[in-house]
């Protein structure tokens, strides 16, 4: 069946500090058409001139804002219709929620959680690394875009007798989403709600809902749109027993449930633990930590040093930084390291990800992890911080756990788990050679690894060199 | 700290065309991670150059005036590049810069001051007029104009040195500022100042500004880098 999924083009956001842009020049005209990832327009901030990239493939159906206007982030500027636009079979009858690619900007959508009950037991013993939107939605078809107005959103509209075009979006780029609209039919925003029945002229309940391509181009910044107040969108009624309470499933939420469940079936995931005497990080922290903190504002965190630890350690071990594609082994000379950061009080998790840390040094590296972490919390994320991740790390040390199989975040061929540095008894050889006990910090740290590329005695080999970097860290070196 | 990158000083004159094609190759090598981030550093042979944001009344060239006009895909209005004007044109891929490109054109300001520095000229920023100045009164230095595809940046600013100011004004009315006055390196110290002597302040500011350790880059090394793609 054919979809009539237009794809929306919006001002894409050029920076924090940008908050509007002037169309300068349409490259394609109405009726053109422009393959994805072409440029379509161009656009001028300050004495910049950058071209955007189409969002899609398709026919440029309809232009809304003209050379020479000047509008804000988000503005929906032109339509694209989709080219003999194909339904992914797979999305049929998936709700035309715009699931993962919201995750960032609705981590912390306020959410009712009165009669939440502790995770229990079973429960994977750790967070893992949250899906980054893109590549996550990289799993949907091709070419698509969101729908400017999906048609369950259209649907709601037409019964509740609303004007789409009154509802502020909080989607992608200002999208209608399903959840706006039930907001703003429930805040009595529109005039007839009360029958609904009644206020649905021609709208012949249409079950079937057509679906939504779910591919997210990278430009549109996620972390732009505010936070919605969450309705209680009841798309199938879930009655609860007696002493349950029942609350919806964010789109983070939702995203991170997909992600972990996909990448449980596509790696093979076998994880590998080692210990750490961190003795001499301990004693070099103590010596940075004031002067780094006077200086530069920043915190050498254990964390630092393992991940400055790993960068160097992972040039020797490609294809841990690698990643299967198709029946093709992909290694880089270069490490975009991922960091799994809690977000929303344990509802949330994101995995920013600082590029190129082959080039930062221990304060660099410090100061980029908090930063990315801080930006993570603060929603100030940029698409591109949460995609291209080589590795990932993830810290849930700071509980006091000691040891965790995470999942692995797709693509990547492994993770690294770190874990709390504990004081313990170590058997140690004195000055004479003997065996003593001494008391050390220890830390352990686990590779969780695809072993249809990794195998284990390579994992082993990385985790030695790993603790061979920490154990004998000289301030010099890094 | 720092990254690696290029700088590339030509020498002789280059034709805008053949500056832009140059750009536009390095552009792309840096965009698939063939290159760092290039620094190209220039003199233009005389060229009016129109930007995104050119009006008509801009051009008033006098009868018989020896010089090409280019439309270019920069931002910004029209300008005039000629010999003893250094063109800097920095190829970065601004996701290694904050992917702000409000930022890029205060940080190429900064840059700007900090090249002026050393040479003994005091320039400023006027907000509102991106680009160069010198106060009181206030005189246009230095110009900045830009293109971004894929967050990697074209273009850049152009620096008088020592040229005769006159063809801003009286050819054209630059970067659609009426009533504007332009001024020089040369004409600010009272002396001949040669581009040769600006470009390694204009790369260390670069350097500073942009966290790079940028290498003289070679034309082999250019011609090896692209422009065949990944």
């Amino acid at each position: 069946m054919a979809t009539t999924s237009a794809i929306d083009v919006v001002m894409p956001q050029m920076g924090v500090s940008v908050s509007e842009g002037t169309i300068t020049k349409w490259l394609k005209q109405e009726g053109e058409t422009v393959e994805a990832d072409e440029s379509l327009l161009e656009i001028s901030t300050d004495k910049v001139d950058t071209e955007v990239p189409s969002p899609g493939s398709g026919i440029v159906q309809q232009i809304l804002v003209q050379e020479g206007e000047t509008v804000e982030v988000g503005t929906k500027l032109a339509v694209i219709a989709p080219e003999g636009a194909e339904a992914p079979a797979a999305a049929e009858e998936t709700p035309p929620e715009p699931a993962t690619q919201q995750a960032a900007a609705e981590a912390e959508a306020p959410s009712s959680s009165e009669g939440e009950t502790p995770t229990p037991e079973a429960a994977p013993p750790e967070p893992t690394p949250a899906p980054a939107p893109a590549p996550v939605a990289a799993e949907g078809n091709g070419g698509g875009e969101k729908t400017f107005v999906s048609p369950v959103v259209a649907r709601i509209a037409s019964e509740h007798g609303v004007d789409v075009g009154q509802v502020s979006g909080t989607g992608r780029g200002g999208r209608v989403t399903k959840k706006d609209i039930l907001a703003f039919v429930e805040s009595g925003g529109a005039q007839q709600q009360e029958q609904p029945q009644e206020a649905a002229p021609a709208a012949p309940a249409e079950p079937q809902a057509p679906p939504e391509p779910a591919q997210a181009p990278p430009k549109p910044a996620p972390a732009a749109a505010p936070a919605a107040p969450q309705p209680v969108a009841q798309a199938q009624q879930i009655e609860p027993e007696a002493g349950e309470s029942v609350e919806p499933m964010s789109a983070m939420r939702r995203g991170i449930a997909e992600h972990m469940r996909r990448s449980l079936d596509t790696s093979a995931h076998v994880t590998s633990a080692i210990e750490v005497d961190m003795s001499r990080v301990v004693a070099i922290r103590k010596k940075l930590k004031s002067e780094y903190q006077k200086s530069y504002g920043v915190n050498p965190t254990y964390l630092a040093f393992v991940a400055r630890a790993t960068v160097e350690t992972l040039r020797d071990y490609p294809w841990i930084n690698g990643e299967l594609r198709g029946d093709r082994i992909v290694t880089r000379n270069y490490v975009h390291l991922g960091f799994a950061v809690e977000i929303a009080d344990g509802k949330g998790l994101i995995v920013p990800v600082v590029r190129h840390t082959e080039g930062l040094n221990l304060l660099g590296m410090a100061r980029a992890i908090s930063d990315i972490a801080q930006r993570a919390r603060d929603k100030k994320l940029l698409p591109d911080d949460v995609q291209g991740g080589t590795f990932t790390i993830t810290n849930p040390g700071g509980y006091g756990t000691f040891h965790g199989t995470p999942v692995i975040s797709q693509p990547q061929a492994a993770i690294l788990g770190t874990y709390a540095v504990v004081k313990r008894p170590w058997v140690i050889q004195d000055d004479r050679g003997e065996d003593v006990i001494a008391i050390r910090p220890i830390m352990n740290l686990t590779l969780t690894y695809d072993h249809r590329l990794v195998d284990g005695a390579l994992a082993g080999r990385f985790l030695r060199d790993l603790r061979e970097k920490l154990e004998s860290w000289e301030e010099s070196n890094y | 700290m720092s990254r690696p990158g290029y700088a590339y000083h030509l020498r002789e004159p280059v034709g805008y065309e053949e500056g832009w094609e140059l750009q536009r190759r390095v552009a792309d090598s840096v965009a698939s991670g063939l290159l760092p981030d290039t620094v190209l550093l220039l003199e233009h042979a005389p060229v009016i150059t129109l930007g995104r944001r050119s009006e008509p009344g801009e051009l008033h060239l006098p009868d018989g005036a020896e010089v090409e006009i280019v439309e270019t895909d920069r931002g910004g209005k029209s300008t005039y590049h000629g010999p003893g004007q250094l063109v800097c044109y920095p190829i970065f891929d601004l996701t290694r810069h904050g992917r702000d490109v409000k930022r890029y054109c205060r940080d190429l300001e900064e840059a700007l001051i900090r090249t002026l520095e050393p040479l003994g000229v005091e320039a400023t920023r006027i907000e509102g007029l991106t680009g160069i100045w010198l106060e009181a009164p206030p005189r246009k230095i230095a110009s900045i104009g830009i293109h971004i595809s894929k967050w990697v940046t074209t273009h850049g600013y152009a620096l008088n040195v020592d040229l005769d100011p006159a063809p801003f004004t009286e050819w054209i009315t630059a970067c659609g500022l009426e009533n504007a006055a332009f001024t020089t390196i040369a004409r600010e110290l009272g002396r001949p100042v040669s581009v040769d002597e600006v470009v390694p302040h204009a790369v260390n500011a670069l350097e500073t500004v942009f966290e790079l350790e940028l290498e003289p880059l070679t034309l082999e090394q250019l011609a090896a880098s692209g422009p065949a793609r990944v």
